[in-house]
């Protein structure tokens, strides 16, 4: 469902579906493919659905190092498959099997990986056929969908109290950079998403 | 056209080499102290102002649809049903 609403979003930017094929298969990371598509349809230039796209995906550098375990002793090929394969749910379900004491390893983690990579690809290129079905996209509020999306997006990555003092920040910075100073919103982006970064770093009491 | 394609190419190599940063360099990724928490901050900081800056250039209609989102949001963790809800939220205001 998620893979059926990017194809929906994406077709907003007039992808097709060989090009939301390629992304899903090689970029493989859900939320950064959304954010990068919004900011392509804002006009905000390719830089900056670049550099947005690539921020949201900093936490996989911290994914992939949490089970780097698994590609130890690994040959060169093995790392570079397994490591596209990682991704928010393969890595939640190797963790989930390891603490009910299965043993998970490098075959696990490429196995479901795949699988996910295939519904993932499969789902999204659906979701352009389907969008296509849509005569009328503003009017029905399909405009509205990205920011919907970015919400959820946002309570996926909500990881308790922590989260409060940057996110309060950022919303802060962002908002008076948008209505009172008139910024553009990929400078507004930038200003919030650092300062909410430097907020939790100097929250943090350890 | 042209641009996509560039976004493509690029996010995909950009989003290959973080994840094989992890692999090869991860005892260097800090783990605890102010730089983790910076880091870890990020991803959600830059998703908060991208939901900031598109509800503060919008309407009435989009305040409160973003307020029946962030409600289905929190209580399904769903994330195609927090669109059709706002969408539908959305359509209901401006018929």
């Amino acid at each position: 469902m998620y893979g059926l609403a990017f194809g929906v979003l994406a077709t907003q930017a007039e992808m097709d579906g060989i090009q939301v094929g390629v992304m899903g298969t090689l970029v493989f990371a859900g939320a950064s493919q959304i954010v990068a598509v919004e900011r392509l349809i804002a006009e905000a230039g390719a830089w900056v659905a670049l550099g947005a796209g690539l921020a949201l995906n900093l936490r996989l550098v911290l994914i992939t190092a949490s089970i780097r375990d698994v590609f130890a002793g690994r040959p060169r090929w093995q790392r570079l498959l397994g490591g596209h394969l990682s991704t928010d749910e393969n890595w939640a379900l190797l963790l989930a099997k390891r603490a009910d004491g299965g043993t998970a390893g490098f075959h696990y983690l490429v196995g479901a990986g795949a699988a996910v990579l295939a519904a993932w690809t499969t789902s999204t290129v659906a979701g352009v056929y389907l969008a296509n079905l849509v005569p009328e996209p503003r009017s029905i509020g399909l405009d509205f969908t990205f920011t919907a999306a970015f919400i959820a997006i946002a309570r996926s990555l909500w990881t308790g109290r922590a989260d409060l003092t940057p996110w309060i920040t950022s919303a802060a910075i962002a908002g008076a950079a948008t209505v009172v100073l008139n910024w553009d919103a990929s400078w507004a982006l930038l200003a919030g998403g650092i300062t909410g970064s430097l907020a939790a770093g100097i929250a943090s009491d350890d | 056209m042209t641009e996509t394609w560039l976004v493509i190419a690029a996010l995909a190599a950009g989003t290959f080499a973080l994840r094989i940063t992890g692999i090869y360099f991860g005892e260097r990724v800090p783990t605890r102290g102010r730089a983790a928490k910076a880091l870890r901050a990020i991803p959600g900081s830059l998703i908060v102002a991208l939901v900031t800056v598109s509800i503060a250039s919008g309407d009435a209609a989009e305040w409160i649809a973003g307020g029946a989102a962030a409600v289905v949001a929190t209580r399904t963790r769903n994330l195609p049903l927090t669109m059709v809800a706002g969408m539908v939220v959305v359509w209901l205001l401006r018929r």
